[in-house]
């Protein structure tokens, strides 16, 4: 079915992501250890480090859903190779570039690069316009990529079908696979989001180049850089519940999911509401209007209504009393999707305007977004990586390294993120190279962190040669 | 105290989803029928969802910071410019070429405004009581002019923080007022 082509590309996907992460996963536990007082980093270096992890997190996250999504997306409609191979080569250039302008460069704006930060040179002066150069050319291969991918499904599916609209009839003569209906409601807002960050490079580039003479307005940057970055930040996520719909039944022995009126109700409203959460990254900007403060509240509790009772309740349904041929995909996406149910109970909390006041920029963020991540949609993406890697080549599954890789998981994980979640009660700040005296529970948080996220860096570590080594039998191999 | 209910809530929410989750896993291995009426439990579980969030929605968005003392007339103004490492704070407005602050004094269980911007990149204006709690914030940022306004019932000293990252130096980057 899937030609040799794009196992291959799927698998250097694979294999660079991985690489990456375990990288990445390093820098953090770097950060924890010298917020704990058991390294002593400059803070430039530890501001550079925080940059290129958040920007690498992002960036691999998203581009993991992506692979996944083109793979499965052959089992429907055929998908360019070319512009998957051109997003694999301007993803790698862009990312090498980050990691030098970051690493050698000292550029540290956090992956937020708040306007007019990137202006404020306290780096190396080729970094920022490089910076600037990488970030599009991110966006520009992510962009190529979604749009080829949705004009594919749309040379199948009409736009209606697309969105399943045909489902809110009695008896919808074209069936939409709910895959094909969150690929392409995921890839309207992929797509928004990469068009808005164009945009937000392109003002950019304009002051930039006016040398003076043109100055942006901070309040419209922040917009933008939020509704880019809390969208593509979603995304990701969603991306990865498209791989869990095609796969969760599949895997367990169970039929095909299917689309229903609810299905196809809750996904387009999930559109809305993604698009329009991203103001609850503004409340404390008081000068924005309050309507849309508003609306960032209500869209973020709206959001969670079809996310719960359609996927989550799915799930549960699915597995309710049923036989299931458990696996280490689909209980990675079954442990997933518990995580991104409890990093959303943080979330929901945080997206509350009057919480928010006493939790913006508390650890409480990164508390609640790394669970959804590093227990939510990593582990959606881990469910692929080792459901791919099992395709081609010997599938002998190890159960007892299959336990003792979800429970080490599950450990690490749970310790990281309650470090996070008790420090952002506790008042801690964010994105602080050091703590200030007063902040006694600090340091001790940051090292109980710093330890559960090595505890979790094993079972990656595993998975990351088991992976890998199947999947460079799949680049060398002929069938 | 408001960040120690939060902590509750969300153990209890947490709780809750582990069980569940727990739950549901350990059914499958008795199979039998799978849930019986899911379309019908599908739509309860829907309709306890929208009415918990509304609850929360309707109780909390009035109590959002923008709403606190609009009605009233501040007892003391206080402007404040943030700038790359600093905070500038005084009872005049703060001349952007010639930035200049000095100690603040204000008066406890009276409104109090806090007129916050920035010199240069985005900052946080966050305030903690004594015992190193984040009571409220606003943040700074250059071309505009958030207003925060809040009474301290508590007299002592209180400390702002930087709560925006701001670049280098931006963990050291505080000042403090006094509440009478």
């Amino acid at each position: 079915m899937e030609s040799i082509k794009i196992k291959k590309i799927t698998s250097v996907w694979i294999i660079t992501v991985l690489v990456l992460f375990v990288a990445s996963i390093v820098l953090g536990i770097l950060m924890r250890l010298n917020q704990g007082g058991a390294l002593n980093q400059a803070p430039i270096n530890f501001y550079s480090n925080m940059t290129i992890h958040g920007l690498t997190m992002i960036g691999i996250w998203f581009v993991a859903g992506m692979a996944g999504i083109n793979f499965l997306m052959e089992r429907y409609v055929k998908t360019s190779y070319k512009a998957n191979l051109t997003a694999f080569i301007l993803t790698v250039i862009g990312v090498v570039m980050l990691w030098v302008i970051t690493l050698v460069g000292k550029f540290h704006v956090a992956w937020t690069f708040l306007y007019p930060m990137p202006f404020k040179i306290m780096w190396a002066k080729w970094a920022t316009p490089a910076f600037l150069v990488a970030m599009s050319i991110l966006s520009i291969g992510w962009l190529i990529w979604s749009i080829s991918m949705m004009t594919q499904i749309l040379k199948k599916y009409s736009i209606a079908q697309a969105f399943a609209w045909q489902h809110f009839t009695k008896d919808p003569s074209v069936k939409t696979p709910p895959f094909i209906l969150i690929s392409m409601i995921t890839l309207v807002g992929v797509i928004t989001c990469l068009f808005v960050a164009v945009v937000l490079m392109a003002l950019y580039f304009a002051e930039f180049l006016s040398k003076g003479s043109f100055v942006n307005d901070a309040l419209l940057m922040k917009n933008l850089t939020y509704f880019f970055g809390h969208t593509i930040a979603n995304e990701m996520l969603y991306l990865g519940l498209a791989v869990l719909y095609e796969l969760f039944a599949e895997v367990g022995g169970k039929a095909k999911w299917q689309t229903s009126w609810y299905v196809a109700l809750a996904w387009n409203f999930t559109l809305i509401f993604i698009l329009t959460a991203f103001f609850h990254h503004l409340y404390m900007d008081f000068v924005q209007p309050e309507g849309f403060q508003i609306i960032g509240q209500l869209a973020s509790y709206m959001a969670s209504l079809p996310a719960a009772a359609v996927t989550v309740f799915s799930v549960w349904v699915a597995v309710y009393r049923t036989k299931i041929k458990w696996s280490l995909t689909n209980l990675l996406f079954f442990i997933g999707v518990a995580g991104w149910v409890i990093g959303g109970f943080g979330a929901v909390i945080d997206a509350t305007i009057s919480n928010n006041v006493v939790l913006h920029n508390t650890l409480w963020v990164p508390a609640h977004f790394h669970s959804y991540n590093v227990m939510g949609n990593v582990l959606f993406s881990l469910a692929f990586f080792y459901w791919f890697s099992i395709q081609f080549t010997e599938k002998v599954v190890n159960e007892r390294l299959s336990k003792l890789v979800l429970s080490l998981l599950i450990i690490g994980g749970a310790g990281f993120l309650l470090a996070f979640y008790l420090g952002g009660a506790d008042s801690i700040p964010r994105r602080y190279s050091n703590y200030p005296a007063e902040f006694t529970s600090a340091k001790p948080l940051a090292l109980v962190g710093a330890a559960f996220a090595t505890v979790y860096l094993i079972p990656i570590l595993i998975l990351f040669v088991t992976i890998t080594k199947r999947c460079i039998k799949v680049l060398f191999s002929s069938r | 105290m408001h960040q120690n209910s939060i902590l509750l809530l969300f153990f209890f929410l947490m709780g809750i989803a582990l069980i569940v989750f727990t739950y549901i896993f350990f059914s499958s291995k008795k199979a039998d029928q799978g849930m019986s009426n899911p379309l019908k439990k599908r739509f309860w579980f829907f309709l306890i969802l929208v009415f918990i969030l509304g609850i929360f929605a309707s109780v909390t968005i009035p109590n959002s910071p923008y709403f606190a003392h609009a009605g009233e007339t501040p007892a003391k103004v206080v402007h404040v410019a943030a700038a790359q490492f600093i905070f500038y704070m005084s009872e005049q407005a703060i001349d952007p070429a010639k930035p200049s602050g000095h100690p603040i004094e204000l008066p406890a269980n009276e409104v109090v405004e806090f007129r916050v911007t920035s010199l240069d990149v985005n900052h946080g204006f966050a305030i903690y009581d004594e015992t190193g709690r984040l009571i409220t914030q606003t943040q700074a940022m250059p071309g505009y002019v958030n207003r925060l306004r809040y009474k301290f019932d508590q007299p002592g000293k209180y400390h702002v923080l930087c709560l925006e990252y701001c670049g280098i130096a931006h963990q050291i980057m505080r000042t403090s007022f006094t509440v009478n």
